[in-house]
């Protein structure tokens, strides 16, 4: 079989991912005909709402990965200001460089080639424990972050219990 | 989903030392791994900010984003600078990684070091030695150090010179060894008069000990839990040619590289080109001109930045290597046809027609490598003679009566000299007209008795194969309504062009 670059660089990040898991965190291509296409599961970060959750997802990457970045979308039903309500995640990281439609990125929050799959859900958990509401991908949930802290706080909770099965 | 079982999925990782003692040398090969393939730097390149990318990697990212991905700082491809010293660097630690991740892995034989290896019986002799070894050593290191830079003929030059060296002075070097042994602070074997420390002479009569004196030169094989005193410097470096690759391998190397500098290409405005000026840079250049202006201007980038990132390597790849790059670049990342997550089952026509004629092109091209060709696709097309040759005896069979399937699996393989004008016979009518009959690959349903040779076969095979099939299947297809009839029977030639 042979192997390009993006496939190549996803086999060393599996790789790695393998022998090196950071905690909270699991991915890897979901078959192995197809190496673009990954799962991974999220752990919800402590002290947050979402603790004790896990949460599926899938990324999708593009043939000249890593040039350009991912997309990744929550396979279940996730309630945060910034992911849309379809799953699909909004962050700067998984941004294309040169490119910002919304104006409020800096360069450098953005994508580059050196980021990896382990950087980019190392920063979704960490937007699961801080919200950036600037500019909402899912604009009900984050004006109830903003303003009804405790009832977003408890929605999101609920969520987490359901879809454990609790 | 352990894909790792795979020969060609089993990529090397500096997580690999983790787990084994050595795990501190996983910093050290991150440090010689290319930030953005994450693979080991090919042909480093240095960046205006003094970052080092991959060659290839670096100029792709440029020509995306025109800044460094380390540190955004704006930069360009003409800008880049080589890091040799880095290249050679990162070169040693592949070398060394196979054996010190399996010495790292193998369970520790905690072999008891003899009380001898750690204190010398007479320090002062010993340290005698000691002190002697490296400064005769000296010469003799610099010069292959110094020689690097050197051309080709010098370097042969200075090779013949130290291998004289070599001679002159072993002989002379054999007489101290053997009338003076108070020098090297070891004594002599009683029986096989090869030297040693005391503490070893026992142990050597019980175990090694061949029984009668050894000439001088074989005295060499020592027992190996016990290193020898430095030797006199001549003699290590003969002792260590075989197994090092020593300064030689390291000098040719350098040497070929001075060999043949090739010329970078510079590039384009793309802006300032019409659709002609283009098509005809391409056509210069030996690629396809087919496409949309914006996968015109896409193949010409691309181009320019293999090639430039080749110039930089110091074993650069033939043009036709490249140009299979090329052709794969445009199969998966180049081709607006195909999806990101590899859903690119409905290839465009255009895509594929293009695809085909840049092959053709590749195949007409000056140093086209045949032989490469002919080893790379040499299992499908042994496959396709195989199932042409197949398909002949059924139809010679299906002439006769119907008996034909059981014959048919019998006597697949031996194919009697009768037979075979008739393949030939068939071949040349099939390729002057082709009819939709021939066009049917011949492990199409409608031939049902070959299906399941076929199957197995592919399964088998790597799925490289089953593009080119694909590939050839694809060409077959794009005869009747190529535009270009004359390039296309021009490429569509036997198999190995180097030998027609």
């Amino acid at each position: 079989m042979s192997i390009n670059v993006a496939q190549r660089r996803l086999l060393q990040e599996y790789r790695a991912l393998t022998n090196n898991p950071p905690e909270g965190i699991t991915a890897g291509p979901i078959s192995e005909d197809d190496l673009l296409h990954w799962e991974c599961l999220i752990q919800g970060p402590e002290g947050t709402p979402f603790e004790g959750g896990v949460f599926p997802a899938e990324l999708k990457f593009p043939n000249d990965y890593p040039h350009m970045p991912p997309t990744m979308k929550f396979l279940g039903d996730i309630f945060h200001p910034n992911v849309y309500p379809s799953g699909l995640v909004c962050i700067s990281i998984l941004h294309p460089p040169g490119d910002d439609p919304n104006h409020y990125e800096t360069a450098s929050e953005r994508w580059s080639p050196i980021q990896s799959v382990e950087k980019i859900l190392l920063s979704v958990m960490s937007m699961l424990a801080e919200p950036n509401d600037e500019s909402p991908a899912n604009v009900e949930a984050a004006k109830m972050w903003r303003e009804k802290r405790s009832e977003y706080e408890a929605r999101v909770k609920a969520s987490v219990r359901a879809s454990l099965g609790l | 989903m352990d894909v790792f079982g795979d020969e060609a999925f089993n990529v090397p990782d500096s997580t690999d030392w983790l787990g084994t003692p050595l795990a501190c040398l996983m910093p050290v090969e991150q440090a010689f791994r290319c930030h953005v393939c994450k693979d080991f730097y090919d042909s480093p390149m240095l960046t205006s900010c003094n970052h080092t990318f991959c060659s290839l990697c670096i100029r792709r990212c440029l020509s995306v984003d025109s800044k460094c991905p380390l540190c955004r700082a704006t930069d360009q491809e003409s800008k880049l600078r080589g890091n040799w010293a880095l290249r050679e660097a990162v070169e040693a630690f592949k070398n060394s990684r196979k054996v010190l991740l399996e010495f790292a892995r193998a369970p520790p034989t905690v072999q008891a070091a003899p009380p001898d290896q750690s204190g010398p019986s007479s320090p002062s002799k010993r340290k005698a030695t000691e002190m002697e070894g490296p400064k005769e050593e000296d010469p003799e290191r610099k010069r292959p150090r110094r020689s690097t830079r050197s051309t080709r003929a010098r370097a042969a030059e200075l090779t013949a010179a130290i291998l004289q060296e070599e001679q002159d002075t072993t002989p002379s070097a054999d007489p101290d060894y053997v009338d003076q042994p108070p020098d090297d602070g070891l004594v002599a074997c009683p029986i096989c008069l090869t030297r040693m420390k005391e503490q070893q002479v026992d142990r050597h009569l019980d175990t090694s000990c061949p029984g009668s004196p050894q000439a001088a030169s074989k005295r060499r094989p020592i027992p190996p839990q016990a290193p020898p005193p430095p030797p006199p410097p001549q003699q290590q470096q003969q002792q260590q040619q075989p197994t090092l690759p020593s300064f030689n391998t390291r000098l040719t190397s350098q040497t070929t590289t001075n060999q043949r500098p090739p010329e970078r290409l510079p590039a384009l405005a793309y802006s300032m080109l019409r659709d002609t000026a283009l098509r005809k840079k391409l056509s210069e250049l030996g690629l396809s001109t087919h496409g949309s202006r914006q996968l015109l201007e896409k193949r010409h980038k691309e181009w320019i930045t293999l090639w430039n990132a080749n110039c930089d390597s110091s074993r650069p790849k033939k043009r036709s290597e490249l140009l299979r790059n090329l052709d794969e670049w445009e199969r998966t990342v180049g081709n607006p046809g195909t999806v990101a997550a590899g859903g690119g089952g409905g290839q465009q026509g255009l895509g594929l027609m293009a695809r085909a004629q840049a092959t053709g092109a590749q195949i007409k091209d000056k140093e086209f490598d045949g032989k490469a060709w002919a080893t790379r696709y040499g299992g499908s097309f042994g496959d396709l003679i195989k199932q042409a040759r197949k398909g002949i005896k059924r139809q010679t069979l299906d002439g006769n009566g119907e008996k034909a399937d059981t014959k048919g699996e019998d006597g697949k393989e031996d194919i009697t000299s009768a037979e075979l004008p008739t393949l030939q016979a068939r071949e040349g009518d099939s390729s002057a007209a082709p009819t939709p009959m021939d066009i049917v690959p011949p492990s199409s349903p409608s031939r049902p008795g070959q299906m399941d040779d076929a199957g197995t076969e592919h399964n088998g095979q790597a799925p490289a194969k089953d593009a080119i099939a694909e590939d050839t299947a694809m060409r077959e297809q794009v005869i009747p309504g190529t535009p270009d009839k004359e390039q296309w029977e021009t490429s569509h030639q036997p198999p190995i062009p180097g030998d027609a």
